[in-house]
Parts: structure tokens; C-alpha cells; sequence
């Protein structure tokens, strides 16, 4: 396995309390594979991501337990520079915000290039021959020209590309995309992401993919990470969790989304909101919403139950949400 | 068939590019509206889907009057909206109000939630006199999902959805007959958008609204509208009921943008076609000549730079019946599906509040 996270739990003091961001996530991926985490706003999937890449802001964060094996390394218990020398050259992300994530006053060749300078100790001018070697790889056109060209010159499209060129550099075996086409145009995110398969088949690359888009990940996903109040609640390979949802939140959020095949009726909705961290309620965290809570619900956890092999519901009654 | 309560025709906006400081010299122009017509009928909602970039956000801005258009006319209840002033033009505003994108910065976080819903009786005293605005503000929040004793909070004390509440409750203060909602629900979460849409739905049948709806999310738009308009750099280049254009699309844009929304089917992922467009949209200060798409366009030919397709039902489909006959800007529309038809949902209970 490529990487395995294990129980992995994250929190952050904050001035009002303890705010517990990630509980006990236990997932992984292989190389080849794209697993998709997806998740709303707070439910801990971009954290879970940082942890991984070791750039979680500590403090205030902490990781308060769990392991992260990467090629079998525990990476938690390496030093800093140990993990420096993984971050970028075996493990890579791309973030949402390309604008903000590249640096406005170098040329984008000059941030491309720095990779070979930094990890492989290359020249400037060698550096900025792969630099233009890598924008053609993501298909940027006219790159011997635009490699001396800054971040506000390109489109968002294209700025997104250079992210994912700058990911790709030095070939890592883990690539690690939160929302990578969340600010982008549905043509443009089409672009986007075919690329983003296509060099993953190429290198053969594991991909954590986070989103909230359930349509993206039914695109691209090999098995898919539900998650809930820092839980992952679900499971499963991407075809199963779509035929069936086995958690009564994936069931909610797959009919809550409008079809663009046909007009609806009323479309179904989640009541309420997801929860404070500060105060995650007792038993099952989504248990407020949830149409099929019983009192067990209110009072004890679900473990992550075994649906089938390869498939897991943190739900008491997840055999009744499957059925029906 | 009656009169339409909105009739926009010939809508243009240029922003002009000046150089120099003194002795302003316009160079140029950007082009974010370049011809947009459209009717809106009372009880309707017509949906305009485009891309960032396309003027669907400027339209909306012209119909609520917070932009004055360049060029052409909006049509209320057969008078021009642009020609007014005064109080005439007070008195139309009333009837046209808009909920804006983002409920973080679209309410003022000094205010509180009464004061805000409450304020648009500052200025038309006449539909609320002063002793009766915080029953009709406690009201509206009851209308909205939302507790009528919040009226003394502050929008920082609410989530996103519940913001987005006190935006329309703002909106349905005045009683208006035409709502211009600008991406009401893309800032929010996905079990959050369903609450929303479906207030939206009930208020439409309970307040007998017209809804302009603009956004960028295609399924979304699908659901909630009746009418849709496809806008692409700056002017729309399909336009009919929402059948017409999402299963009988002619326009190949449309088919092209149809084509690549991720739909939530992992089965759909082998067979469907996918049309990805190459290339950027153009600059709007420079917008291609003929068919404004041509650059992107696979079918574009010779004919496509020398003439600027109309928004009408193409010559060559006239004679035929059937849904793919609409409003379709393109010399060579052609019928093409473009989204996997996916098996019928099942039916599942009723939808909460």
C-alpha cells in the first residue's frame, strides 16, 4: 500500500475550546488508484489532507493520535527535514486557488524551475528547461515563450495547470488535489481533470482527490471516502456507493443534488446543519439529521460496520439504508 | 397570451477603456452585455447559464437598475425602465428586487437581522407604516424558515444557508413582483442548496413571483426554471423551455458546456461523449468577428467569421416540429444529446422544510 492512514485524529485549540477537526480516519490508497474524499465544508477533509502533507498549522493544531504510514514509514515520528525531503518529491499537492497559491512577482518558469534547483541541485538554466519541458507536458501552449510570463497573465484554466506541472516535477508517487477545479468553469474543469487522469494513468501515480462535487468524483474516483464531522461514515467503490448509498448522509446528499437528465420534483433536503466541532453531539454525530435515528443513535457510536469486503458504513441501521 | 411582466430588448453594456490621465482617449471597450433580449412572463422563472466572464452577472445588475445599460431597453409592464427617474423609477424598483451571491458581504454585519429586512421600508414608507414593520419583519422571517425571535441578531450569529434566508426575506420585504437572484446558492453546501431551492419554490407559488435565476450550476438551473438562456460572451446564443435546450440542444456551445457537467452517475462515465472545448473564452475588448463561439467551435467555418448568426429559430429547422425547434444562434444548429440519460430517480419521501 502507498499510504495508509490509521485513526488519525486532529484538533485545534481555539480561544472557545477544543475543536475536534478530524476523529479516527482510517482510509488509504494505492498506486494507480484514485480515492476521492468527499465531504462539506467542516467535515474535516482538507485537514485530513494537510496532515498527511505535514503543512498543518501547528499550533494551533495538533495531531493528537494516528499514524500516517507512507511506504510503509510511520511519517508522524520522522523530523522535519526527513519529511521535507518526501514533501514534493514523492508526495505533491495542488490546492484549490491557484492564484493565490503561486507566487505573483516570479515568472512562472522561475517557480517551476526552483523544484530542480531546490531537490535535485540542477542550474538555473537547466532548471528552466524542464520548467518548459513540464509546461508542455500539461499542454500549455507556446511555453518556450509564456516560461518568462507571471501567475496574472494566465487564465484560470491555465494558471491550474501549472499548479498541476508544478505537482507533477519531480514524478512523486502521491499526488494529494483539494478541489482542484472548484474555481473553475465547467469547460475548463473538464480540461482540467481529464489531464489530471491522463498524467496519473502515465506515471501511475496514487491520487487523493477532495471534493465536494459529487458529480466530479463519479467521474474519476476508483473507491470513495464520505465524511462527516471529521469521520469517514462511508466507504466503498465508487459504483456501489452511487447504486446504493449504505449511510442514511451519502443517501441524502446523492438526492439533495438536482439531475441535469430531468426536471424533479421537490428536491429531498437535509435538515438542519452539520455540526459545531466544538460540540459534536453525542453517538452518532449526524444523528440531528438523520430521517432513520433511533435512540441508539443518541447514545452510542457506530464503529465502521462491514458492509462487504471492500466496503464499510459507520451507521447502526446501514442494512435498512442499503435495502431501502 | 398576456403581456410580459419584463421585456428586455437590444441590452447593451460597454465599459469604457480610457488611456491617459488628463486628456481621456477611449481605446477600447469592454463588451460585458453585446445584445441581449428576453422576455420574462409573470409567474415564470427564466434561468441564464453562461460562464464567469459572460455578463450574466451584468444583466442581472441592469434589471435591478444598479447599472445603467449602454444601449436598448427593460421593458416593466410595457414601460422602460432605463427612461425613468424620479419617482417613477422608485416605484418600479419596488416591484424588481434581487437577492445577491454571497450571503457573507451582501448584509451588513453591523446591523442587525430586523434592521436589515426592515430597512427597505426606510425607503418605501408606504408599504409598511412604522408601527406595523416588526410584526411584517417577524413575519417574513417566519415565511423564510427562520425563527421570528432572531429579529435582534446579528448576521454573524447565523450559518450560511440561514444568511441566505435573511437575503430573500430582504427581497420579499417590499412585496415585489420580480426577483433577480444572482447566484443565490453557489456559495453554500450541498445539503444546504436543496433548503434554499426548495424555499424558493414554495415563495414563487405563495407570493406569485417571477424569478430571473443566474447561475453558473446547470442542474440547478434545470431544476428551478421553466425558461432557460444559454449567454456566452456577452450575449445568448440559445434560448427556450427547459426541455428544449438541456434534451434537444442545436447550439453547439450549449451542447459543448452540456456535455461537461460531472453528473453523479459512475455508469455514465464510459458511455457518454464528452465535447471538451479547446482553447479560453475571448476577451470581451475583443470579441471575435461573426459568431462570437467560432474560436472554440468545431463545426466553425469560412461563413462563421463573416456572419453574425441571429438568436432564432434556424432557417433550416423551420419546417420541422418538435422540441429542437427554438432560438438558436448558430448558422449549422443541429439536434445533438448531449447528457446521458440516466435512469428515472426513485421515488423518495418528501422533502423536509
Amino acid at each position: 500500500m502507498l499510504l495508509e492512514v490509521r485513526d488519525l485524529h486532529v484538533e485545534f485549540r481555539t480561544r472557545d475550546g477544543v475543536a475536534k477537526a478530524v476523529n479516527g480516519v482510517n482510509c488509504s490508497v494505492d498506486a494507480g488508484e484514485t480515492l476521492a474524499v468527499l465531504g462539506e465544508s467542516g467535515s474535516g477533509k482538507s485537514v485530513t489532507a494537510q496532515a498527511v502533507m505535514g503543512i498543518l498549522d501547528m499550533p494551533p493544531g495538533r495531531i493528537a493520535a494516528g499514524e500516517i504510514l507512507f511506504r510503509e514509514r510511520d511519517l508522524l515520528k520522522l523530523k522535519e527535514e526527513e519529511r521535507r525531503k518526501i514533501r514534493g518529491a514523492q508526495m505533491a499537492m495542488i490546492f484549490q486557488d491557484a492564484l493565490s497559491s503561486l507566487n505573483p512577482v516570479l515568472s512562472v518558469g522561475d517557480q517551476l524551475g526552483e523544484m530542480f534547483v531546490v531537490h535535485q541541485g540542477m542550474s538555473k538554466k537547466d532548471g528552466r528547461a524542464k520548467a518548459i519541458e513540464l509546461m508542455d507536458r500539461v499542454r500549455i501552449p507556446a511555453a518556450r515563450e509564456r516560461v518568462r510570463q507571471y501567475p496574472h497573465q494566465f487564465s484560470g484554466g491555465m494558471r491550474q495547470r501549472i499548479m498541476i506541472a508544478m505537482a507533477l516535477a519531480l514524478e512523486p508517487a502521491l499526488i494529494i488535489a483539494d478541489e482542484p477545479t472548484t474555481a473553475l468553469d465547467v469547460t475548463v474543469q473538464a480540461q482540467v481533470m481529464e489531464l489530471l487522469a491522463e498524467l496519473q494513468r502515465e506515471y501511475h501515480m496514487g491520487l487523493i482527490l477532495i471534493t465536494h462535487d459529487l458529480g466530479v468524483v463519479a467521474d474519476v474516483a476508483d473507491k470513495i471516502a464520505v465524511m462527516y464531522a471529521g469521520r469517514i461514515v462511508e466507504s466503498a467503490p465508487v459504483h456501489d456507493i452511487y447504486k446504493a448509498p449504505a449511510h442514511p448522509y451519502t443517501r441524502g446528499l446523492l438526492e439533495s443534488i438536482p439531475r441535469l437528465d430531468q426536471k424533479g420534483q421537490e428536491l429531498y433536503a437535509i435538515k438542519g446543519l452539520p455540526p459545531n466541532l466544538m460540540h459534536i453531539p453525542p453517538g452518532c454525530a449526524f444523528h440531528p439529521r438523520c430521517p432513520m435515528a433511533r435512540d441508539v443513535c443518541r447514545t452510542d457510536e457506530p464503529p465502521l460496520y462491514e458492509v462487504s469486503e471492500v466496503r464499510g458504513s459507520a451507521c447502526h441501521f446501514w442494512r435498512e439504508c442499503l435495502h431501502g | 397570451m398576456a403581456e410580459p411582466i419584463l421585456e428586455v430588448s437590444g441590452l447593451y453594456k460597454h465599459y469604457p477603456l480610457t488611456q491617459g490621465v488628463v486628456l481621456k482617449k477611449q481605446i477600447g471597450a469592454v463588451k460585458a452585455v453585446d445584445g441581449v433580449d428576453f422576455t420574462l412572463d409573470r409567474g415564470e422563472t427564466l434561468g441564464i447559464v453562461g460562464e464567469s466572464g459572460c455578463g450574466k452577472s451584468t444583466v442581472a445588475k441592469m434589471l435591478v437598475n444598479l447599472e445603467k445599460p449602454t444601449a436598448g431597453s427593460i421593458k416593466y409592464r410595457g414601460e422602460d425602465v432605463t427612461k425613468l427617474s424620479g419617482r417613477a423609477l422608485k416605484a418600479v424598483r419596488r416591484n424588481i428586487q434581487m437577492v445577491f451571491q454571497d450571503p457573507y458581504t451582501s448584509l451588513n454585519p453591523r446591523m442587525t437581522v430586523g434592521d436589515i429586512i426592515g430597512e427597505p421600508y426606510d425607503i418605501h414608507p408606504e408599504v409598511a407604516p412604522k408601527g406595523d414593520r416588526r410584526r411584517r419583519v417577524q413575519d417574513l422571517l417566519d415565511v423564510v424558515g427562520l425563527n421570528p425571535e432572531y429579529i435582534n441578531r446579528y448576521p454573524h450569529q447565523f450559518s450560511g444557508g440561514q444568511r441566505q434566508r435573511i437575503g430573500i426575506a430582504r427581497g420579499l420585504a417590499l412585496r415585489p413582483e420580480v426577483i433577480v437572484a444572482d447566484e443565490p446558492v453557489s456559495a453554500l453546501d450541498v445539503s444546504v442548496q436543496a433548503q434554499v431551492i426548495n424555499l424558493m419554490d414554495r415563495l414563487q407559488n405563495e407570493f406569485d413571483l417571477s424569478y430571473v435565476f443566474i447561475a453558473h450550476d446547470l442542474s440547478i438551473v434545470r431544476h428551478i426554471s421553466d425558461r432557460v438562456g444559454v449567454m456566452y460572451l456577452g450575449r445568448i446564443v440559445e434560448i427556450g423551455r427547459d426541455a428544449e435546450i438541456y434534451d434537444h440542444p442545436t447550439h453547439p456551445y450549449t451542447q459543448a458546456l452540456l456535455s461537461a457537467v460531472p453528473v453523479p452517475d459512475p455508469e455514465a462515465r464510459e458511455q457518454r461523449e464528452r465535447i471538451i472545448l479547446a482553447g479560453d473564452v475571448p476577451s470581451p475588448t475583443n470579441i471575435p468577428s461573426g459568431c462570437r463561439f467560432r474560436t472554440r467551435c468545431w463545426k466553425a467555418q469560412e461563413r462563421c467569421a463573416l456572419e453574425v448568426p441571429p438568436l432564432a429559430v434556424p432557417p433550416h429547422l423551420r419546417l420541422l416540429t418538435g422540441p429542437a425547434v427554438h432560438d438558436s444562434a448558430c448558422l449549422f444548429a443541429e439536434e445533438k444529446q448531449a447528457v446521458p440519460v440516466g435512469e428515472a430517480p426513485d421515488d423518495h419521501g418528501e422533502g423536509s422544510p
